[in-house]
């Protein structure tokens, strides 16, 4: 392999006139790291009791490797308890990095892009009835908090759970990125989808 | 060593001519031949008309007369002895028109014009590959369609497109960096990844675009492997009078317009030539709605100069495009449901009113591109050549998400090549090209972009050396080309931690090309080409991460297997020590051409093996925070692409003639025996041209009409719906056959018409595409999931050019 090597050698030679040539090609950085907005891992559901404060129902899901093939892991399951008040508000994550990144942060900034909808079993709730406003918008729903414009963004929600029990009942969150679509009519399926998540609702 | 040039005459006689003889063989055509570089007169020139007596040799003034011709038509074949054997090479480097320029200074014959040129004008070492140009005449006349729209012309060649702005020319089957693009012979440098990326030239700035059909490897280099698509830019003739052009034009599907304009002058020394173009499309309509969001943006200016001194030619050559593309609003899906609904839908998800406003997502390109080339002939039979290119790209791609003011890909790429050429003198009847080349490629990331960069940044180092020699025999050429490369690349890229990850690698290849042209007679043809080629997998292939429109796709070196056999993508795999091996590929492709009186038949076959084909393949659904999503990874297997191209060119009168055109190709992954994704489906097509009676000041008049007829893909893989996926009612695994998420679409029949007429200096062209506004989808348009093709489009140019006589 002895004309390989030779042509190798005149490989580098002409490289090393190349690299006269064009100043560029010394460089050997890599790409400047990059605050990642884009990813989130973790999302925490904080049910909250209205009427004492340490009473707290936390639920996760994580996607521990982000972007990559793992598979979503729902952690918990939500159980409340009857004839309860309960406020809804959310942690959103991106620990892929280090420190993890306040993605919940970014929403409430861009409150006017964003709007989280929710789906129940039917009648789980007294307050809001019905099964939630994914499939039907305008069906009632308890939004604590208001965008500029004075659309509903829902990092904040009440809830008052049902007198009946209910074992293995489900509760969808899904927050849509609605840049200039969002309106007081828009929808769960205008945007895109920045998470959506199924847990299982018990109310004992 | 005789070449031929042939040419058809065509002229119109005196009508008093007409009138003198019962026998009509009083015809006459004189004429002058000129060096159409320096407008010198060549003496001894041998004519012959073909399929008669009349053979002779041009005096000293390079003039010739040929009297007692009986035909208005005939095909004049000019042989060049001895002198000209280097001169027409010299032409044949150098200009794009017919090697030989006929003055026309006929007394009685004042209609002499050369209408079609015979000879095939053969990239430089690749005479024995199957190929085929389009010149600027039929280039200009639609300015706003993209190059490789305009290529698709060609058998055999079709594109593949992400909307309608970006679109990539294919091959036998082959796209991306398995086409070569040599704009003014440097490889384009290009982020020549994915789908979504066309090349930024413009067709309009090109003089003349030649598809190469084979592996041209030796030549071009790695990544010739399907093919080459050569685009010439002004040939910037000498002693050319000072020439301005001007077109304008509108289109009513998109509401675009568009203006260029040209000067060009050849002194006798000097020659320059200018050129510039603006063309704005807005949103275009499918024939029942708006396709929101693709329309475009796009200026362009482009220079050339040269300087001729007795053996030597400078050329400096510059051009700049800025594109602006949208694309299609509804392909946005970035989650499961999202995706269902765009996919089910029988609309698009979003149909807004028309607008020239181009939102996210958009593709924002520059394209700097400079050239400084050498010419030396220091003797009648060889020279020496010497390149040097320097390309800017820079990209920006705009995404719907939260941050969409900042680009979510932002890279700047710097590429630089040095070529040096020696056509070396006959050398025992060999005539051959010797060449050396040093390429380098240097890709950045812009920081700011809020996103781990999808590529990562690289340094491309290439040291090249080639020889191609032929040899005559009697009625045949044999070709043999040899080519040894060295390609080192230097890696860095971030994790999605933001953890840096680094890799080196090079590889050595050989390349090599074998082939024999036959002429059986002046009618008949062979060409036979069996070359190698090879390419590294691009850098999308490799580290690709994450979601890009919308797919959710891994690299080859971004996944690997676990020790409990579970897929993982949490560390970048040394390329060193995975068992990737670049692509090589084998092709074997013939040509017959015959030609029979008033019929021309081209037949080209072949068959292309790629060992280690790089291709993606859907791997599973897998939860994310997101809901569901169709995952993909990059794979390499072996693959085989054979199929033909046919062509017949029928003269039905002196004035009607059509061209019958059909693709087939047949191609199967082997290693797993499946089907492979997105490949050309069977096509067929007839061009009718009537040359219209002509009438008032109109010097030419033609319709075009031309019907077509694309196949459904009956290779396509089969479907399975993504929410059988997401519901879990059907499981794939890695292991699992290749399948689509909608079935290939059904085939369908467009028609398309043209009227060009031309007074004098002024060339107006309209033309209505898709005349029954056909509502279809095309296979090869990654839109296919979510819209219709644009339907009815009436297109009306017009290019008016100013002549300056210098005296």
């Amino acid at each position: 392999m002895k004309v390989l090597d030779y042509f190798k050698k005149i490989t580098l030679y002409s490289l090393l006139v190349a690299g006269i040539l064009i100043t560029g090609c010394k460089d050997d950085d890599p790409p400047e790291p990059e605050n990642e907005l884009e990813v989130i891992t973790d999302v925490k559901l904080v049910f909250t009791n209205d009427a004492d404060a340490t009473d707290v129902v936390e639920v996760s899901a994580q996607d521990p490797d982000g972007e990559g093939v793992r598979e979503l892991v729902i952690l918990d399951e939500i159980n409340l308890d009857v004839d309860k008040s309960y406020t809804l508000t959310f942690e959103i994550f991106n620990n892929l990095e280090s420190p993890g990144e306040d993605i919940g942060d970014e929403i409430a900034e861009e409150d006017d892009e964003h709007q989280l909808f929710f789906s129940f079993s039917n009648d789980a709730f007294t307050d809001p009835d019905g099964d939630g406003n994914i499939d039907n918008a305008s069906d009632p729903l308890n939004y604590n908090d208001r965008d500029g414009n004075g659309n509903p963004l829902g990092l904040s929600t009440s809830w008052t759970t049902a007198s009946s029990t209910l074992s293995g009942g489900s509760f969808t969150a899904r927050l849509q990125h609605q840049p200039d679509i969002k309106t007081s009519t828009s929808g769960a399926t205008d945007g895109d989808t920045d998470f959506d998540l199924q847990f299982v609702l018990n109310i004992q | 060593m005789k070449k031929y040039i042939i040419i058809l005459l065509l002229f119109t006689v005196n009508a008093t001519i007409n009138a003198q003889h019962v026998d009509s063989c009083s015809y006459e055509l004189k004429g002058v031949i000129l060096d159409v570089d320096t407008k010198e007169p060549l003496p001894y020139v041998s004519l012959n008309v073909k399929g008669t007596q009349h053979s002779l040799l041009t005096d000293i003034n390079g003039v010739f007369h040929i009297d007692k011709l009986c035909n208005k038509s005939n095909t004049l074949v000019i042989s060049c002895l001895g002198y000209c054997d280097t001169t027409c090479q010299h032409f044949y480097e150098h200009s794009q028109k017919p090697f030989i320029y006929l003055k026309k200074e006929v007394s009685d014959l004042e209609g002499v014009t050369i209408t079609a040129e015979r000879r095939r004008k053969e990239e430089e070492g690749t005479a024995s590959i199957s190929q085929q140009s389009i010149n600027k005449e039929v280039l200009f006349v639609n300015p706003t369609q993209s190059l490789a729209a305009a290529m698709s012309e060609i058998e055999g060649v079709t594109f593949t497109s992400n909307g309608n702005n970006v679109q990539l020319p294919v091959i036998h089957g082959l796209y991306g960096n398995r086409v070569l693009i040599l704009n003014n012979g440097i490889k384009h440098g290009f982020q020549n990844w994915g789908t979504d990326h066309a090349p930024e030239i413009n067709v309009s700035t090109a003089n003349r675009v030649t598809v190469v059909k084979g592996a041209a490897g030796v030549r071009y280099g790695p990544e010739a492997l399907g093919g080459a698509i050569i685009v010439a830019s002004d040939p910037l003739y000498l002693n050319e009078p000072f020439k301005l052009a001007i077109g304008t034009g509108y289109q009513t599907n998109g509401r675009g317009y568009f203006v260029n304009s040209e000067i060009s002058q050849g002194l006798k020394k000097w020659s320059y030539h200018l050129g510039a173009n603006y063309t704005r499309i807005g949103d275009r309509n499918a024939p029942d709605y708006s396709l929101t969001n693709s329309g475009k943006a796009e200026k362009s200016i482009n220079g050339g100069l040269r300087y001729h001194l007795d053996n030597f030619d400078f050329k400096v050559y510059y051009s700049y495009l800025n594109q602006n593309l949208a694309l299609l609003s509804s392909s946005i899906g970035n989650s499961g449901t999202a995706i269902v609904r765009a996919i089910n839908s029988t609309e698009p998800v979003v149909i807004d009113e028309f607008s020239y406003g181009i939102n996210e997502p958009n593709q924002l390109v520059q394209h700097h591109f400079g050239k400084i080339e050498m010419d030396w002939r220091y003797a009648d039979d060889a020279k020496l050549t010497f390149k040097l290119g320097g390309q800017l790209n820079k990209r920006e791609e705009y995404d719907v998400r939260r941050n969409a003011d900042l680009p979510i890909i932002d890279l700047n790429l710097f590429t630089t090549d040095y070529q040096l050429e020696w056509k070396h003198p006959d050398w025992f009847q060999l005539d051959g090209l010797i060449g050396l080349q040093v390429f380098t490629q240097n890709n950045d990331n812009n920081p700011g972009t809020g996103t781990t960069p999808f590529i990562p940044n690289y340094n491309t180092f290439r040291n090249s050396v080639f020889v191609i020699e032929s040899l005559k025999r009697n009625k045949g050429t044999f070709e043999v080309g040899l080519r040894l490369d060295y390609e080192y690349n230097n890696v860095r890229g971030r994790e999605t931690n933001q953890d840096v990850f680094r890799d080196k690698y090079s590889f050595i290849n050989l390349t090599s090309s074998l082939g024999y042209i036959r002429h059986f007679s002046e009618n008949y043809t062979f060409r036979t080409n069996l070359a190698t080629a090879w390419r590294t997998p691009n850098m999308a292939e490799l580290y690709s991460f994450g979601q890009q429109n919308f797919k959710t796709s891994f690299g080859l070196l971004r996944y690997y297997t676990n020790e409990e056999s579970e897929l993982r993508t949490d560390r970048v795999v040394g390329l060193r020590e995975s068992d990737i091996s670049p692509e090589k590929g084998y092709k074997w492709i013939n040509e017959w051409k015959v030609h029979k009186k008033s019929n021309t038949y081209v037949l080209t076959a072949y068959a292309n093996y790629i060992e280690n084909f790089t291709f993606s393949r859907p791997l599973a659904v897998i939860g994310t925070i997101r809901g569901p999503m169709p995952v993909f990874i990059y794979d390499q297997a072996d693959a085989l692409f054979t199929g033909m191209d046919f062509s017949w060119q029928i003269e039905w009168s002196s004035s009607i003639d059509g061209t019958l055109g059909i693709s087939y190709l047949w191609s199967k992954n082997l290693k797993k025996n499946e089907p492979i994704i997105n490949q050309p489906p069977i096509t067929m097509s007839y061009q009718l041209g009537w040359k219209v009676p002509l009438f008032w000041k109109v010097k030419s008049s033609q319709i075009s009409l031309k019907p077509s007829y694309t196949f459904r893909q009956f290779q396509a893989p089969r479907t399975i719906r993504p929410e059988e996926l997401i519901d879990g009612s059907v499981v794939i695994t890695p292991a699992s056959e290749i399948f689509d998420f909608k079935d290939a679409p059904t085939g369908y029949f467009l028609f398309d018409a043209a009227w060009r007429l031309k007074l004098n200096r002024l060339d107006v062209n309209f033309s209505i595409q898709n005349v029954f506004n056909t509502g279809y989808r095309n296979y090869l348009n990654e839109m296919r999931y979510f819209a219709n093709e644009p339907g009815i489009n009436f297109l009306f140019t017009i290019n008016y050019f100013f002549n300056f006589k210098t005296n």
